[in-house]
């Protein structure tokens, strides 16, 4: 009889943070333990949000497969909105695309994307069909920008399949015209993000397109299959990793008002291998030049430098906005762009997917970037999957605040242990010293409600001076959280007009001035989670009255100064009208 | 039936005889016969446990396991004991059958409930098994048997760690440090988790502690530098992180963190070196790369910054597994 077995203990270092075995999930994360929260500052947080979306009407469910479970990561990632003015009456309205399910409908309507016109009276009239936006198919981004510089907004849709360029007539219709123009895209692309940009500078709006991947159910492994296919042992749709990458296409625009695509020739398709999400157009690095950032999922984000010769380089890595602080690649969602420390440089945050913290990269000087997001106190909730994101003055203290709408992609989670798949919003308060703090609980029950929430869409949907958000939530109804702001703080809202430049302005900066300090904002096409923000600016000013310069630094490199103005009201400044060039 | 139990009777004499017989041959060094006798004992006496067991553990020493496992198994069920289900575990463990090694396992605690070393095993094999929750279970456990055993405790904290319980496993190691305060290794623990956290002081002051016990300790060192990098106190990290390297000259991440603190310093040229230096120690570490990238973007050297890069992801698709996190999966039911 043979008894002494001998058993050889090895303990490995607590301290190695070193995978033993081939990679576990499908999408990066790195078990990030929250970071300790400061004490609170005990200043009163002056907005509140509240959910109004069934009292304004807007009460069409999306849909994304099957809502219990998702077999393929199509049905998983949602979309985004847009919040545009497309009756150019004042009042923003609303475009909410949608999803569908891979077993088709049947006999029944397949659901589309809705198109909300806002009354102006605190509700939203369904204009889908009448304003001819009823697009069938898996929606992915929205994003908006006048390309004709006919003076109203046109939308760009993304979709897997053909993507959809709905121009505006002028007169309350749309017309589809992806194809005539050149811009649908490959017919089995599962394209995400987008942005209407001008990054030749000739005054005509160009277009980016990002794709997360080439997906085809046909060849996607069943939930489960490989390593890619599980979640902390779950069986999962697989994905993103070990599915065919995505890519980005830039299409100029050619003076007949078609597009080209100079993917190759801009240098564009030199970067490889990522599943690109969010695409967000501004000038980075202060040249002048409109650059491309682009959050991407498990792999790293990108920035591609305007060469201001036609041509872009991808120095996402060398910049600083790549990865996070350690090296580690990240599921990239959304992006929000703003200047959170008044340096006047513009600033990202990018929302991440769990067990990791966002980014909060800032701006050190010539687009090179510092992560600070754990020096900013923004690493205290790494159990949340961030998509929709935006720096904005929630409570027009003149400090850019954070606004983060969540929710995990796994609905197996069955809301447990630990793991929600309906997540809570969260809000942080710019605290004016580089540090923020997390006042969701001070702001009102829609950011504590759970939806499985995706886009989000800031812009003041009331008019009353104060930034509301528009919101995708799978498999529900959209989310519209007014914000009532209680306090007497001031704002200024700035409307740009191109003239030699787009007639959107899309590109430009505006830095305005006031009680000594200085804000600056960039007129976006896309960002936040695959969504249109409101194009106009949005300054709180806390306890000051007025602005007293404005100063725009339009596309074409001309920078104006325009004078003062009082405070809380909708400044409209059209390029070359102040008469002053400095 | 008198005539068929002294059937049965016989066999088992025979099936003795013949086990014995085999036991000689084994003890004498001839297997094959050894082999061919219990094979022909247990054709007389297919459930004859010494056979079935003998010849399994035989079968074992000789790396046989896929052999070895169906005799174990049998002899697991004719007569169950600690022996049989350890080595059947040994066996399905070689046969990469992690799950099953583990039960055969746990069946053989149950017969010696208090063997700490064996809990270790378990813990360790789940981990490996990414079973992070069940390997912090069992390590603590065995520190329910054996609470004075600084080894259960990092093995506790490593898998509490992994299973993404960090206030537990910043707590067990804080235990742990008040328990051996001249342990090196239980304050560092201590200090890692608590720099985890974000307790960047208290952290410090277990890394300080650990630094004084084991001078040749590298990790702490590594740590307490890193740390006031992460603080902006880059002259005061450059010392630690440079005797980190000196213990062990391979240590990429302490590199890494030396560079950072060096080019803040705008000593530009010798974090280069740095860097260079841990690419050559860890030439499958990305991280290194993506630093020199950024140190020759600002150099306003472009090429060498897209080719740092290029490098960079290379190695983050050859080497995937280098800076990935794992997720805990819950222990399968059978």
């Amino acid at each position: 009889m043979i008894s002494g077995v001998s058993v050889r203990i090895a303990v490995t270092g607590c301290a190695a943070f070193v995978g033993l075995i081939a990679l576990a999930q499908g999408v990066a994360t790195r078990n990030a333990p929250p970071a300790p929260k400061t004490a609170p500052s005990g200043r009163p947080f002056l907005a509140s949000f509240e959910d109004v979306a069934v009292r304004a009407g807007l009460t069409a469910p999306t849909l994304f497969g099957n809502s219990l479970t998702k077999r393929y990561i199509i049905e998983a990632n949602g979309a985004g909105l847009a919040a545009i003015d497309y009756d150019n009456d004042g009042w923003l309205d609303l475009f909410v695309p949608n999803g569908s399910r891979l077993e088709g409908f049947g006999a029944t309507v397949a659901p589309t994307s809705r198109l909300y016109r806002n009354t102006g009276k605190g509700s939203f009239t369904d204009v889908t069909v009448k304003a001819g936006a009823a697009l069938a198919g898996w929606g992915s981004g929205a994003c908006a920008g006048d390309f004709d510089n006919d003076g109203d907004d046109d939308l760009y849709v993304t979709y897997w399949g053909p993507n959809a360029l709905l121009v505006n007539s002028g007169s309350g219709e749309f017309s589809e015209q992806a194809a005539r123009r050149g811009v649908a895209g490959p017919a089995k692309e599962w394209s995400s993000g987008c942005t209407f940009l001008d990054y030749d500078r000739d005054g005509k709006l160009d277009l980016f397109v990002t794709s997360y991947q080439q997906f085809d159910p046909a060849t996607t492994p069943p939930p489960g299959k490989s390593s890619n296919c599980e979640w902390k042992g779950m069986p999962v749709f697989c994905g993103p990793r070990g599915l065919p990458f995505g890519r980005a296409t830039l299409y100029r625009q050619l003076p007949n008002g078609s597009f080209e695509d100079v993917s190759n020739a801009a240098g564009i398709s030199k970067a490889r291998d990522f599943y690109a999400f969010t695409a967000v157009a501004a000038d980075f690095n202060g040249d002048g030049w409109t650059d491309i950032y682009i959050a991407s999922d498990s792999t790293p984000s990108l920035l591609f430098r305007n060469q201001k010769n036609g041509t872009f380089r991808e120095i996402g890595t060398e910049t600083g906005v790549a990865f996070n602080e350690h090296g580690f690649e990240q599921g990239g969602m959304g992006i929000g762009v703003g200047d959170y420390n008044r340096d006047g440089r513009l600033d990202i945050v990018k929302t991440n997917f769990a067990g990791d913290h966002p980014n909060l990269y800032r701006n050190t000087g010539g687009g090179i970037f510092e992560d600070t997001v754990l020096s900013a106190g923004l690493g205290i909730n790494p159990q949340f999957v961030g998509w929709g994101v935006a720096l904005a003055d929630l409570d027009n203290d003149g400090w850019q605040d954070i606004l983060q709408v969540n929710g995990h992609v796994y609905p197996e989670l069955k809301d447990g242990p630990g793991e929600f798949y309906r997540q809570t919003r969260v809000i942080y308060r710019n605290l004016g010293d580089g540090k923020f703090e997390d006042v969701s609980g001070l702001a009102g029950p829609a950011i504590g409600a759970r939806h499985s929430s995706r886009g989000a869409a800031f812009g003041d949907f009331d008019n009353d001076g104060d930034i509301d958000v528009a919101v995708l939530n799978m498999g529900e109804r959209p989310s519209l959280l007014l914000n009532t702001h209680r306090g007497s703080a001031h704002w200024i809202r700035i409307e740009l007009e191109g003239v030699a430049s787009n007639r959107s302005a899309i590109g430009a900066v505006v830095t305005i001035e006031s009680a000594g300090g200085k804000q600056t904002q960039a007129v976006l096409s896309q960002s936040s989670f695959l969504s249109q923000n409101d194009r106009r600016l949005h300054f709180g000013l806390g306890t000051a009255n007025k602005v007293d310069r404005i100063i725009v630094a339009w596309l074409t490199g001309v920078t104006e100064t325009f004078p003062a103005h009082a405070a809380n009201a909708t400044v409209r400044l059209k390029e070359g009208s102040s008469g002053t060039r400095p | 039936m008198t005539t068929v139990l002294l059937a049965v009777a016989l066999l088992q004499a025979a099936a003795d005889q013949l086990a014995a017989r085999a036991l000689e041959a084994a003890q004498a060094g001839d297997a094959v016969s050894a082999e061919k006798l219990w094979k022909e004992a247990l054709g007389r006496a297919p459930n004859h446990h010494a056979s079935l067991f003998n010849l399994g553990v035989m079968l074992h020493r000789q790396r046989r396991s896929a052999d070895a496992v169906p005799l174990l198994d049998r002899a697991a069920t004719v007569q169950p004991g600690y022996e049989v289900h350890l080595i059947r575990g040994q066996n399905l463990q070689h046969l990469e059958r992690r799950e099953e090694a583990i039960r055969a396992w746990l069946a053989a605690l149950r017969f010696q409930p208090a063997n700490v070393k064996l809990m270790q095993v378990v813990s360790l094999e789940y981990s490996k098994g990414r079973y992070f929750h069940e390997a912090a279970a069992m390590a603590r456990q065995a520190l329910r048997s054996a609470p004075n055993d600084l080894n259960l405790y990092l093995i506790a904290v490593k898998a509490l760690q992994d299973a993404g319980n960090h206030d537990a496993a910043s707590l067990l190691a804080a235990e742990a440090a008040a328990k051996f305060p001249d342990s090196a290794r239980a304050q560092f623990e201590a200090g890692f988790h608590l720099q985890k956290r974000g307790a960047t002081e208290k952290a410090l002051a277990h890394l300080e502690r650990a630094m004084a016990l084991d001078a040749n300790y590298e990790e702490p060192y590594y740590f307490y530098g890193d740390l006031l990098v992460r603080q902006s106190k880059y002259a005061e990290s450059i010392e630690p992180l440079q005797k980190a390297i000196a213990i062990r000259p391979g240590y990429a991440p302490a590199r890494v963190s030396l560079a950072r603190a060096l080019s803040n310093l705008d000593r530009v040229p010798e974090a280069l070196v740095e860097l260079e230096s841990a690419t050559i120690v860890d030439p499958k570490n990305a991280q290194p790369w993506v630093l020199l990238s950024q140190l020759y973007f600002r150099l306003g050297e472009e090429a060498k910054a897209e080719n740092a890069k290029q490098t960079s992801l290379r190695l983050r698709r050859e080497f995937p597994s280098v800076l990935e996190a794992l997720q805990a999966r819950p222990f399968p039911a059978r």
